[in-house]
């Protein structure tokens, strides 16, 4: 039984998969906490999309990826805070508008270029095992800066999430904190692009932190929870993945829907009886 | 009670002045309301639903733009700062009940005004807030979740948040909705003894019956300032039609 999860990581570029692993399992679940908290789960879904258009630009003008990427999140972020000026628009509307005007651009820009074409379906579908090192440096220093920014503003965060009214009258910056929490988002989709892919981030965004919040009622139990499904679910998915030979990004997604299913039966009687 | 304090009850904690809020594209909510509140008062704020009881309060809090002035222990409010002295408590439609937060938790985070970004509170800011559930006869309930406490207890709770924030004046956005009769008069009794103790209370209330019998001065609203005075005066006959409408015509009058 133990072989079973030792032997796929006889190889290095496993071992390379797996560190990967552990960081988006760690990451994302933190960070979907308060996508979940604070009802964004659409946002992050957008996010993820929307970034294609920079991943693509990067390619077609070689600059960084990790760049690229982070812009493009920045980017969608102005213009969902652009098209929310609107208020007869909802704010799923203006979400679904930048998505659109982001997501058709990578689309396009990948059309452009047969090569990037196909390199792109690795962001898209995620290729975790052709994870360098270089890969793990740079995913590992944005990880350390995204967990450092949540452990800073935590109190904040939590704060502007229940009450932004009251976080704004005893001067907490909420509308700092927002930007904030879409540059986190977008360190979180540039971190799942080489494991889950852009597709399947939403993933590890949003169902950890959702099954946790289903079996916790404090904000630091249910990060915790959260983090033990992120890396479960990683670490799981990719094993299985290799004993499967199914693709590992999708795999690590359906692991996670597997521990949501868990948590929602787990909690069906404990929650028919709360009024 | 010594002659300072009676002199500081002489200066008003809250002075407001032709403050008047429109919404986009233009859509009046409130216009030209101005009155002041001493120290100590305890006020009911009563007016039909969308008469811009909520809109009022989120003026003062600095919440909503508006146009007039508002001025707080004296000082005109040009920023979000000037407006510390004051605590906003909203409906709790507005707020997720279910949201995982410890009634610790929500009473610390009234002493995030005395801290800076980042900041842990430290052992001086957890006393306040345990002085402030003590008050509120909440100290035992601390390590509790919010969501599994009594609509009086929870209102208990965000009133611990205002006193943690050491605010001289605060809001109570239907604070009094959804909590049964022997609760809603402990609650009362709670406001009175805060209002004694010289804390300003403005209560928004749907319930006349109770703005007659336990509030010594009523603010009636209907997007302007229909009537300000003791609620014999405020809450007499041709006030409430004005306030609230023919009552054959309008479900608002109570």
């Amino acid at each position: 039984m133990i072989d079973w999860f030792t032997d796929p990581y006889q190889t290095q570029f496993m071992r390379h998969a797996a560190v990967t692993a552990l960081l988006i399992g760690v990451l994302a679940p933190t960070i979907g906490v308060w996508v979940v908290l604070r009802r964004l789960a659409y946002l992050g879904d957008a996010m993820s999309h929307g970034t294609l258009a920079g991943v693509a630009g990067a390619y077609l003008t070689g600059i960084s990826i990790t760049i690229g990427a982070l812009a493009a999140g920045v980017t969608m972020g102005l213009l969902i805070a652009l098209f929310d000026r609107q208020r007869r628009l909802g704010h799923d509307s203006a979400i679904g508008v930048a998505e659109t005007l982001m997501f058709a651009t990578g689309i396009v820009l990948i059309s452009r270029n047969d090569r990037i074409g196909v390199d792109l379906t690795h962001f898209l579908l995620g290729q975790i095992v052709t994870t360098s090192t270089h890969d793990i440096i740079v995913n590992s220093a944005l990880t350390a800066v995204a967990l450092g920014i949540v452990a800073f503003t935590f109190s904040d965060l939590r704060n502007v999430t229940f009450d932004a009214g009251h976080a704004r009258q005893v001067g907490i910056p909420v509308g700092a904190l927002r930007v904030v929490l879409i540059v986190l988002i977008s360190i979180t989709v540039v971190v799942s692009l080489g494991t889950v892919g852009l597709l399947m981030s939403v993933a590890m965004l949003v169902t950890p932190a959702a099954a946790a919040r289903l079996v916790t009622n404090r904000i630091e139990t249910m990060t915790a929870v959260a983090v033990a499904i992120g890396v479960v679910s990683s670490l799981g998915g990719l094993t299985a993945s290799y004993h499967l030979a199914t693709p590992p990004g999708p795999t690590i997604a359906l692991v996670t829907v597997a521990c949501f299913a868990a948590a929602t039966i787990a909690t069906l009687p404990r929650r028919r009886t709360v009024p | 009670m010594s002659d300072a304090h009676e002199a500081s009850r002489d200066h008003p904690i809250l002075q407001v002045t032709g403050i008047g809020v429109t919404y986009p594209p233009a859509t009046t909510a409130l216009a030209d309301v101005s009155f002041e509140v001493h120290p100590g008062e305890l006020v009911a704020v009563v007016g039909p639903n969308g008469a811009g009881k909520s809109t009022l309060f989120k003026a003062i809090s600095g919440l909503v733009p508006h146009h007039g002035s508002v001025e707080l222990c004296g000082n005109h409010c040009h920023h979000q700062r000037d407006r510390l002295g004051a605590a906003y408590i909203p409906q709790r439609n507005d707020l997720d009940a279910d949201f995982p937060i410890t009634v610790g938790q929500l009473v610390l985070a009234g002493r995030r005004r005395f801290l800076r970004l980042g900041q842990r509170p430290s052992q001086r800011h957890r006393q306040a807030a345990i002085n402030a559930l003590e008050r509120v006869g909440l100290a035992d309930l601390r390590q509790r979740p919010l969501s599994t406490l009594s609509g009086g207890q929870m209102q208990r709770a965000f009133l611990a948040r205002a006193l943690a924030q050491e605010a001289h004046l605060i809001l109570l956005d239907e604070a009094l909705s959804g909590v049964d009769q022997p609760r809603t008069e402990a609650l009362l009794d709670l406001f009175g003894d805060l209002a004694h103790s010289g804390t300003s209370l403005l209560v928004a209330t749907h319930d006349l019956s109770l703005a007659r019998r336990r509030f010594s001065r009523c603010l009636a609203i209907n997007r302007h300032l229909v009537a300000d005075g003791p609620p014999e005066q405020a809450l007499g006959p041709a006030t409430i039609e004005a306030t609230f409408g023919n009552p054959t015509t309008s479900n608002h009058a109570a």
